[in-house]
């Protein structure tokens, strides 16, 4: 009888076992997500999990942003895991909340913000505002 | 990449060996290793926070170096002591039967294993916590080749949980440091190795009262867990965290039953103090570790008080003095904990806030039938708490039992005080939560199934 129930449990299990591993690579996508990223740079790996579009946008920032200028968003959802990628991708520039240095804009077309004027493009929708004044 | 790892688990096998080469220890080759790795990291990581307070900039070499004094005096005391030293087998015989399930299982932790690396070495640190806590923090160390003198004033404050401990981070740090670059792919390798470090432990401490294939057949089991496994892959504290609440129980339970060697209880001191290091949730065990102490003084330990007085405040010294550093820079620095506060303590506040229990255990049962997560884990083991329940609370069973009650308890009472939403407090956190004491519920199971011939 224990006999039994232990075979049962370890044949139910085994059998869960390999269908969530099944499931998990095609089902949910990963083995895409791993052929898409073994030849990848690292950067092209960080590309893909951020959202290349994203990601692109990111890079862009980091070139173009002064030294130590922070910075605030705007189409990027508070609290979101791209807000706290951009926190992690963008640092030493930090995020500040009042009155930024610059206005970080991600798929929004152009927008008006008091005190701020367009500081460069990287397209029609993905654009960073600057503070007026010297900064 | 390579020299780091061996670095850390060469730097960690000497604390191992100066906590340990008095006395029989009985560890096998490899549980040293697992054992040395997760020492290695924690005490390095520790010793980074001592350049913060001496205003020192990291290089390996600087990081390296006070710990060479302790590879020189255990070199002198192994040449000195190591003919002296006797090794009694601590493991059960091994068996010769059941050769095709042992392969089996041999080959599904190997396979486990490989995917773990191979999952965490794919992709760069990507998900939520661990990009918004801890490798933001490894980042901004690296960059500094320091911990900035405003970090804990200023810099912290930006980021999500400033309170939350800084082995992970500090840790990444060190990694990065001996690449000589930031590579948050590689440094994802921490993870997996504390996964498999935990497989080690769990395995030896089960062959301590088992045959291989029984202790093969649970370490499967674990390693078979998808939410287990996914932890070692994200870069999330849980497993390291799970790796130092297992050694520091086990260990205890390993000196409850052997006070010889005493080396398992400074073993089991360390391991606690670096779980309240790792995560603050860690605090909690260190809390159990030593209430477990006193039940087993009252209960079941004849030595004279005197002895038993030093032996319990040598322990919680051991946790206390290895906590320290982090507490004077909280306190200092006023970090704190924006959803649980020791405020809510109070009696009234609990019971005002009992209606949270609905939620709490609808919560219980969805993760116990979620088998996406957890597998048949914690139905097997409701089972077993009710066939078995003559069994759970004799002998050794008894103390894992009270650890895994006080566990699950102390989790309730976060809950109760937490100021967070219930559900999405629950919803967030309680799958995590569980991951921590998910080794020692095997190893429970482990034990109390362990007088069924059968298997």
């Amino acid at each position: 009888m224990k006999g039994n129930i232990f075979k049962i449990t370890l044949g139910i299990w085994l059998i869960l076992w390999v269908s969530f591993i099944t499931r998990e690579l095609f089902r949910k996508g990963y083995f895409y997500d791993y052929k898409a990223l073994i030849f990848r740079s690292l950067e092209g790996k960080r590309s893909y999990v951020t959202g290349d579009r994203f990601y692109e946008f990111l890079t862009f920032c980091n070139e173009r942003l002064p030294p130590l200028a922070n910075y605030g968003w705007v189409g990027v959802e508070p609290e979101s895991v791209d807000m706290r990628r951009a926190a992690y991708y963008l640092y030493p520039h930090l995020e500040k909340k009042d009155y930024p240095d610059f206005i970080l804009v991600y798929d929004k077309p152009m927008i008006a913000k008091a005190g701020y004027e367009t500081f460069i493009r990287l397209d029609y929708v993905r654009y960073i505002l600057k503070r007026k004044g010297d900064i | 990449m390579c020299i780091a790892i061996i670095t850390i688990t060469f730097i960690g096998w000497n604390i191992l060996y100066a906590l340990s080469f008095r006395y029989k220890s009985n560890l096998h080759f490899s549980e040293r290793l697992a054992v040395s790795y997760g020492l290695g990291l924690g005490f390095m990581s520790l010793g980074m926070i001592f350049f913060y307070f001496f205003n020192i900039g990291f290089t390996p070499l600087k990081i390296i170096t006070p710990w060479s004094a302790l590879v020189l005096l255990n070199s002198i005391i192994y040449f000195r002591n190591h003919k002296k030293a006797t090794l009694t087998a601590a493991f059960k015989a091994d068996d010769k039967n059941h050769r095709f399930l042992k392969t089996f299982f041999i080959i599904g932790i190997a396979f486990e294993a490989a995917y773990a690396f191979f999952r965490a070495l794919i992709k760069p640190l990507e998900s939520y916590d661990a990009i918004a806590i801890y490798a933001i923090k490894a980042k901004i160390f690296y960059l500094s080749k320091s911990i900035p003198h405003d970090f804990f004033s200023r810099v912290t404050f930006v980021f999500p949980h400033p309170d939350y401990p800084l082995n992970i981070p500090l840790s990444e740090t060190l990694i990065y440091l001996f690449l000589g670059n930031l590579n948050d792919q590689l440094v994802k390798i921490i993870f997996p190795l504390y996964f498999v470090s935990i497989l080690t432990v769990v395995y030896f401490g089960i062959r301590r009262f088992a045959n291989s294939s029984y202790a093969l057949l649970f370490t499967f089991l674990l390693a078979s867990v998808p939410q287990f496994s996914a932890y070692a892959t994200n870069g999330y504290l849980d497993l390291p965290l799970s790796f130092y609440c297992l050694t520091s129980a086990l260990f205890l339970f390993l000196w409850f039953q052997n006070r010889e060697a005493v080396c398992f209880l400074m073993i089991s001191a360390v391991m606690a103090g670096l779980a309240g290091w790792t995560k603050n949730e860690g605090f909690m065990y260190c809390a159990i570790n030593i209430f477990m102490v006193v039940l087993f003084f009252i209960f079941d330990c004849r030595e004279k008080i005197w002895s038993k007085l030093w032996y319990l405040f040598t322990y919680a010294f051991i946790i206390f003095a290895i906590s320290l550093p982090w507490i004077i820079i909280k306190k200092s620095a006023g970090l704190v904990n924006d959803e649980i506060s020791l405020i809510n303590y109070s009696p009234a506040n609990l019971i005002s806030q009992s209606y949270k229990i609905v939620p709490i255990i609808y919560e219980f049962q969805k993760q116990a039938f979620g088998f996406k997560k957890w597998n048949l884990l914690w139905i097997v083991l409701f089972f077993i708490l009710i066939v078995k329940r003559r069994f759970i609370f004799i002998a050794r069973e008894r103390y894992v039992t009270i650890f895994l009650f006080l566990s699950v308890s102390g989790y309730i009472l976060m809950y109760l005080i937490n100021s967070s939403p219930i559900e999405w407090s629950l919803g967030r956190t309680w799958s995590r939560f569980l991951l921590h004491f998910l080794p020692l519920a095997v190893f429970w199971m482990a034990t109390i199934l362990k007088e069924d011939p059968r298997l």
